[in-house]
């Protein structure tokens, strides 16, 4: 159902305004339009510009700062630590946080910087230490030498015709001073040394540069380091790595433990305080009033007139009459009964409904579960996706996650009820093991027929239900094209059926007259509201609805695919007689197969049969969001 | 009419009505699925529209697997 909507308008003297923005933001069901044409909107005086811009710097800080501080479970007393903060003045809130950004944002940073170091190097110094290990042997062969530089080089054995380049080309650089050794130390590496005067080193590097050859780089502090001397560092710096990083832990858990929560509670409330300050800017102003123009449920105009009155008598609250523009422009909110409610999301899905037309959330909500369960229809598959739902829900925050666990939660119940009627238990498996009688054996051939027919029939119904709820709103909306439209559809539709009842001989002879009459009506009428296009579009039109009640047959064709699959699997698992337990491993992963593809495909094909069949009949999409002005919270 | 002859008359007809009605299906979805894919790069939040799109085509082969069901149901 949609939610009735008010458009209102407050008027306020200007000395009222800041407890007026304050009763709004608590009462939090009010939707403040955009800037009004008739009055020139109101400008924040210097002063809570400022404090604007000083929280808005001050947000970001604090922002930055809870990023680096590790997560913490929220206390129980957080909504209380939260009201407590938020009824405090916000300069003193600021102060509060301006404070602490200056006692903690440097140690924190030291703190963070420090971790992501000892991380960093406790991933890259074993590479460093490895790559010297290979070089140790060919270090040993060297004196170390005051004044003279060492270059470790590592290159790829195809490419160790570089290395006799390097040998002809050094002399003249070095005026034959250097030392170079190279031995392959893997299959496929050699490794270098070069000792050179450090005089020489600018010339060197920039000719290792220009040939391309990799240098063995170190860090920093261990470049001028002798390569023994260098390796010891390193391995004494990875053997106290995990206490140092243990230690840092601990100091940014204590650092979080302190502070975290606290600095949550004033980017909250410092956050509904920006909200506050910006929203103002939406608001009308003459010189000593101030006029906000919103939207809310209209349930809830006596609650807000109340707290408005409590604020000041210098306030007025007035409902406007909306115009037929305005009407449609109104804020969509949907209100549904508790189990239907998870279904609103994929009426979202589709678009959110236009004011004053119908909310398919409950119809879905019964046919969705239903299509679903007659497509999969299998108890031990519907007991694994009720299991995996089930487990989904209890894990997941409300929302998202948890509507679609609840929808399939429902979806799966229905599995259950339709696999007892076919007699499904992992494909024929519950035949075998438990005799399970089928009432309704849907993969016997001479049942696939009814199958379809039962089908096609769930299609007449909901196709049906849809051109009624389109006359009804058609009809309530003064809607004369769309109600002659639907009309017509629904008596060439009453024509075709009657005329296939003839055929299959379910009428009596005489009918037959009657249905091509009716269908002659049907699009004639069909014509005359399309107009001169109707000539070609009506029939197309007509054969159109008929198509979409044959669509339904998805809901026996996928089904039987599924039956087909499961039966696949068992067939198999009856091959491996010899190893029946590799048998029933492969048996299932089809079956794991089958599941999955059974939770996708019915959903997916319910959803088209709702979205493309059904809400054609009646839906009209375009209804905008609902977004009060209202305090966030802590997130 | 020979009854061997039917039969096989009537399996090769099944076999072309879902052959033809997969083959549609499966073009029209790529197109479609293609389609879609940069549609939902571009706006997320038409990704129930999206759905709906690629699920349309499917009608044929559903109608493709009704009638070749019919066929092998007329085998005897």
């Amino acid at each position: 159902m949609l939610v009735q909507m008010a458009k209102i308008q407050i008027i306020g003297t200007r000395n009222v305004l800041d407890r007026t923005v304050r009763a709004l933001h608590h009462a939090g069901v009010v939707q403040i339009e955009e800037k009004l044409p008739t009055v020139q909107p109101l400008v924040l005086d210097a002063g809570a510009a400022r404090q604007r811009e000083e929280i808005t710097l001050l947000l970001a800080r604090l922002d930055a700062l809870l990023t680096l501080l590790p997560k913490r479970p929220q206390p129980k007393n957080i909504s209380a630590l939260y009201e407590g903060e938020a009824a405090r003045p916000a300069n003193d809130v600021m102060v509060d946080s301006k404070n602490a950004l200056g006692q903690l944002d440097a140690p924190a940073q030291d703190l963070v910087r420090r971790h992501d170091q000892l991380e960093a190097d406790q991933v890259t110094l074993p590479r460093y230490a490895k790559t010297m290990r290979q070089l140790m042997p060919l270090a040993a062969e060297l004196a170390p030498l005051k004044n003279y530089e060492t270059v470790a080089l590592l290159v790829e054995k195809k490419f160790s015709a570089v290395i006799e380049m390097l040998r002809q080309q050094l002399p003249a650089l070095t005026n034959d001073q250097f030392e170079l050794v190279a031995r392959d130390i893997e299959t496929d590496t050699t490794a270098a040394i070069l000792v050179f005067p450090r005089e020489h080193s600018a010339a060197i590097h920039s000719m290792l540069g220009r040939e391309s050859i990799t240098q063995v780089r170190l860090p920093d502090e261990l470049t001028n380091v002798p390569f023994k001397e260098a390796l010891a560092t390193i391995q004494n710096r990875l053997a106290t790595i995990p206490k140092e990083l243990e230690q840092s832990h601990r100091e940014l858990d204590a650092l979080a433990d302190q502070w975290r929560t606290r600095l949550a509670v004033w980017s909250a409330v410092l956050h509904d305080h920006l909200q506050a300050l910006e929203v103002q800017g939406r608001f009308g102003a003459t010189q000593y009033t101030f006029v906000v123009v919103g939207w809310m449920p209209r349930a809830q105009l006596p609650a807000l007139r109340d707290a408005l009155a409590q604020v000041s008598d210098e306030i007025v609250l007035e409902e406007s009459r909306l115009s037929e523009h305005e009407r449609e422009h109104a804020p969509i909110v949907l209100s549904n009964p508790r189990p239907a409610r998870p279904f609103e999301f994929l009426v979202r899905l589709m678009a959110l409904p236009r004011y004053g037309t119908i909310d398919p959330t409950p119809i879905m909500a019964v046919f969705l579960p239903i299509f679903f369960g007659m497509i999969l229809g299998d108890v031990g598959y519907g007991i694994v996706v009720l299991l995996g739902a089930w487990y989904l829900m209890r894990q997941s925050k409300p929302g998202g996650l948890r509507s679609v666990s609840t929808v399939i939660i429902y979806c799966a119940v229905w599995s259950i009820l339709f696999g007892f009627l076919y007699g499904e238990f992992f494909g024929e498996l519950g035949e075998h093991l438990f005799h399970m009688h089928p009432y309704f054996p849907r993969g016997k051939s001479e049942w696939v027929v009814t199958l379809f027919a039962f089908s096609l029939a769930l299609g007449v119904v909901q196709i049906s239900l849809g051109f009624a709820l389109g006359i009804y709103q058609a009809i309530k909306l003064r809607q004369r094209h769309e109600l002659l439209d639907r009309v017509a559809k629904v008596i060439a539709l009453i024509g075709i059926f009657a005329m296939v009842g003839n055929l299959a001989y379910a009428l009596p002879p005489g009918f037959m007259t009657l249905s091509i009459a009716l269908l002659l009506v049907g699009v004639v009428l069909l014509m005359y509201t399309l107009g001169w296009m109707g000539l070609i579009l009506a029939p197309i039109e007509i054969l159109g609805v008929v198509g979409n009640i044959l669509s339904y047959l998805r809901l026996a064709a996928i089904g039987l695919s599924s039956v087909y699959l499961a039966m696949v699997a068992n067939k198999l698992t009856e091959r491996f007689e010899d190893a029946l337990i590799l048998g029933i491993i492969v048996g299932a992963l089809f079956h794991a197969l089958n599941i999955a593809l059974g939770i996708l495909s019915p959903t997916i094909q319910s959803l088209r049969l709702h979205y493309v069949e059904f809400f054609t009949k009646f839906y009209e999409g375009g209804g905008e969001g609902y977004a009060p002005f209202k305090r966030e919270g802590i997130r | 009419m020979d009854v061997a002859v039917r039969t096989g008359l009537l399996a090769i007809a099944a076999a072309l009505a879902i052959t033809g009605s997969a083959l549609a299906t499966g073009l029209a979805q790529g197109r479609i699925g293609s389609a879609g894919a940069g549609t939902i790069a571009e706006k997320p939040e038409l990704v129930g529209s999206v759905i709906v799109l690629l699920a349309i085509p499917e009608t044929m082969v559903i109608l493709g697997f009704a009638v070749a069901a019919m066929l092998i149901l007329n085998i005897r």
